[in-house]
């Protein structure tokens, strides 16, 4: 029983080392802790739905998009085509460098029309960007995206 | 048992935990040149990290430079972007602290994340008073890696000393302040 009490000593000595060891090794980046950007924006969905391909977001808490760094490109099949994005109203920002811009904050939704005669999109490609509230913006993102069909 | 016996397990504990907390250093340490943001390597005051060797970069005339040129200086080595408020907020504390630190031995250079042609629009109306270089996203991503971000979050902010190590890694802004205090921490006194 003794010795069980130990070995508990032993291994609770070894967790407090590691944890020292991290909060030690994080000190040599000064700022904040941030998100992988993939974390930060998921784009959890790409659904045909009637008339319209469905893109969704879940952002995380503190981190935002630009609308005006959305674009979306079909890819396959090579005659496929999308009308302009539909997307929702966003938050006004003003950018002291870019002026009045809009965000999207938790979750976003675009709308792709889909032309009629062109053949539905399979593929797209997708590029946006976003900044965490700290003060750190990630790199413009680009995915090729497989597009599912509407659930029957 | 007797007595001795809970206290020599307590030694062993003692010193097993010890040897859990050198291995794990080292193994952090060992990790240095890809560490995530948030998390890179760990240093000491009695193993100074280099900073990473060989790093070549490209002006904005095309022509091929190395790190390696500034060796002797205070280096901040400063990733932006001009899709990047937060850069564009940073950069006139950065022409300030090269104004005022400049002649004592203070060196900014500004690798910038972003499309060659972007960067030469933006350039002039910068005004920059540092060297600013160019490469492909994937040259910078990478760079910034090798500096320890390998998420790439911007601004992000290398000071290399004089020796060539690594003495601040900085996500996000720098303030003047912030900066004229590692000059005056690490730069010569003035007479």
């Amino acid at each position: 029983m003794k010795i069980r009490g130990y070995v508990v000593l032993s291994s609770m000595f070894l967790i407090g080392s590691a944890t020292a060891a991290d909060v030690w090794s994080k000190k040599s980046v000064a700022g904040p802790d941030l998100l992988p950007a993939d974390t930060a924006f998921q784009l959890v969905s790409a659904q045909r739905d009637g008339d319209n391909v469905k893109l969704d977001w879940v952002i995380a808490p503190g981190y935002y998009l630009y609308r005006k760094r959305l674009s979306f490109e079909p890819v396959q099949p090579a005659q496929a085509h999308i009308g302009a994005p539909q997307l929702p109203k966003g938050e006004n920002v003003h950018d002291e460098h870019f002026g009045d811009t809009e965000i999207y904050r938790e979750t976003l939704q675009a709308k792709l029309p889909l032309t009629k005669g062109a053949p539905a999109v399979q593929q797209l490609r997708v590029r946006y960007q976003g900044c965490a509230d700290a003060g750190v913006c990630y790199p413009p993102v680009t995915r090729v995206i497989d597009v599912a069909a509407a659930p029957r | 048992m007797s007595l001795k016996t809970p206290a020599l397990l307590v030694g062993v504990c003692v010193l097993a935990g010890a040897a859990g907390f050198g291995i794990y250093h080292l193994q952090k340490g060992a990790a240095a040149p890809a560490a995530a943001i948030g998390s890179a390597a760990a240093t000491n005051a009695t193993a100074p990290e280099a900073a990473p060797s060989n790093i070549k970069l490209t002006d904005l005339a095309g022509n091929s430079h190395s790190l390696e040129e500034f060796r002797g200086k205070l280096l901040v080595v400063n990733f932006w972007a001009t899709w990047c408020t937060p850069c564009l907020h940073e950069i006139p504390a950065l022409k300030k602290i090269q104004d005022d630190y400049g002649a004592r031995g203070l060196q900014i250079v500004g690798p910038a994340v972003d499309d060659a042609d972007e960067v030469r629009k933006a350039g002039p109306g910068l005004a920059f008073n540092y060297p600013i270089y160019i490469g492909s996203a994937e040259e910078m991503l990478d760079l910034m890696t090798k500096f320890g971000n390998s998420e790439g979050g911007l601004p992000f902010s290398v000071v290399i000393g004089p020796d060539g190590t690594i003495l601040q890694r900085q996500l996000g802004e720098f303030s003047a302040v912030e900066l004229a205090g590692l000059a005056e921490e690490h730069l010569p006194k003035q007479p």
